[in-house]
């Protein structure tokens, strides 16, 4: 949606100019709304002949020539409509939410100036004897350690830059995924939709590649057999990794 | 760093909320069983002595049982059990326990309250 808008701003830039040049194009509603009427337009150039357009023209060639500088304000410029990526960290679980190493695979594609969808396909292993028992009331529980338990989950997310300094551009990242969970030694397996909420920082290192690490909280509900039917999932995780122009 | 911190901060926060509903038994002593695959070493079967069934775990002294459990005979074995003052404290089990005097086992003292049915 922005990219139209600043690719329409480009235009109207243009259009500007261009009737500052040459008075009798058609849009005179768009830029030069002071001007009553054609007859009065010669005068308002008339005053500027040499240096404003001059000035104005070489900058709007530039804009015009360089239309992705035009992103570098909002998101990387080496930041390209498609990506790819790999992550790997650790996840914190417990209780019923799985936890342990996690390694993920990122797709990238931009949505606007400033925001990426980023697709996510992750599997986290976690160790973990079994943990579920039945407590006095006859209620099945389960308290596993904060690295215990499987998952594979896939994700979908939005990526926002919020502006950045040289190489490094920090980000915030949200979304939702689905995924299976399962605690092996106890036999529970579940799905879980947790939702994802984050940040991190993408440094590029070069031209087409850019290493990142973020932090995210997870938090979701999944459905489990046996009797323990709905759960919470609440869980945080760091990781690293480094991404690729497509 | 601030969206870290804030991060981590939600996540403790969350994770005492949810450990407040964690129960006051365990695989190791205390759930309810039928199989020794319940718990994390043994199942007192259910049975007027272990009204539906008792996880607990072999023992020499109470040192190798949990702080509120003492290692007492029972049949061909020692296990650990809950100690108790009076019968109130044993409610936490469910109808049939009570606080009963077994032999200590392993230790010098010989008697101690656990609770147990029967």
């Amino acid at each position: 949606m922005s990219r139209r808008l600043s690719a329409l701003a480009i235009m109207l830039a243009a259009t500007g100019v261009a009737s500052a040049d040459e008075p009798a194009t058609p849009p005179t509603d768009a830029t030069p709304t002071p001007t009553p009427a054609p007859d009065t337009t010669p005068p308002v150039t008339a005053p500027t002949p040499t240096t404003p357009p001059a000035a104005a023209t070489t900058t709007t060639t530039e804009t015009t020539s360089a239309s992705p500088e035009v992103h570098s304000t909002v998101a990387p410029p080496d930041m390209s409509d498609q990506g790819m990526g790999a992550s790997v960290g650790i996840v914190t679980g417990g209780r019923d939410t799985p936890g342990g190493l996690k390694i993920a695979g990122h797709y990238l594609y931009q949505l606007s100036d400033q925001d990426w969808f980023d697709g996510v396909a992750a599997f986290t292993f976690g160790g973990g004897d079994a943990a579920c028992f039945r407590d006095r009331m006859d209620n099945f529980l389960c308290d596993h350690g904060l690295a215990d338990g499987n998952a594979v989950e896939v994700a979908a997310n939005v990526r926002r830059f919020l502006g950045g300094k040289g190489d490094f551009w920090p980000f915030l990242r949200a979304g939702v995924g689905l995924a299976i969970v399962r605690f092996g030694d106890d036999d529970v397996t579940g799905l879980a939709i947790p939702l994802h909420l984050g940040g991190g920082i993408r440094v590029s290192v070069a031209p087409a590649v850019a290493v990142t690490a973020h932090v995210d909280l997870e938090v979701g509900l999944a459905r489990f057999n046996h009797t323990l039917g709905l759960e919470p999932q609440l869980g945080a995780s760091i990781a690293a990794g480094a991404e690729f122009k497509l | 760093m601030r969206i870290a911190i804030l991060a981590l901060a939600l996540m403790a926060g969350g994770q005492s909320l949810v450990a407040c509903q964690s129960s006051d038994v365990s695989r190791e002593l205390g759930a309810r069983c039928d199989l020794n695959s319940e718990c994390d070493e043994r199942c007192l079967t259910p049975s007027t002595d272990w009204p539906g069934g008792f996880c607990t775990i072999t023992c020499d002294s109470d040192a190798d049982c949990p702080s509120d459990a003492a290692c007492i005979n029972e049949e061909t074995s020692a296990v650990c059990a809950y100690t108790c003052f009076t019968d109130p404290g044993c409610q936490f089990l469910g109808a049939g326990y009570k606080c009963s005097e077994r032999d200590h086992h392993g230790a010098t003292a010989g008697k101690v309250f656990v609770c147990r049915g029967g």
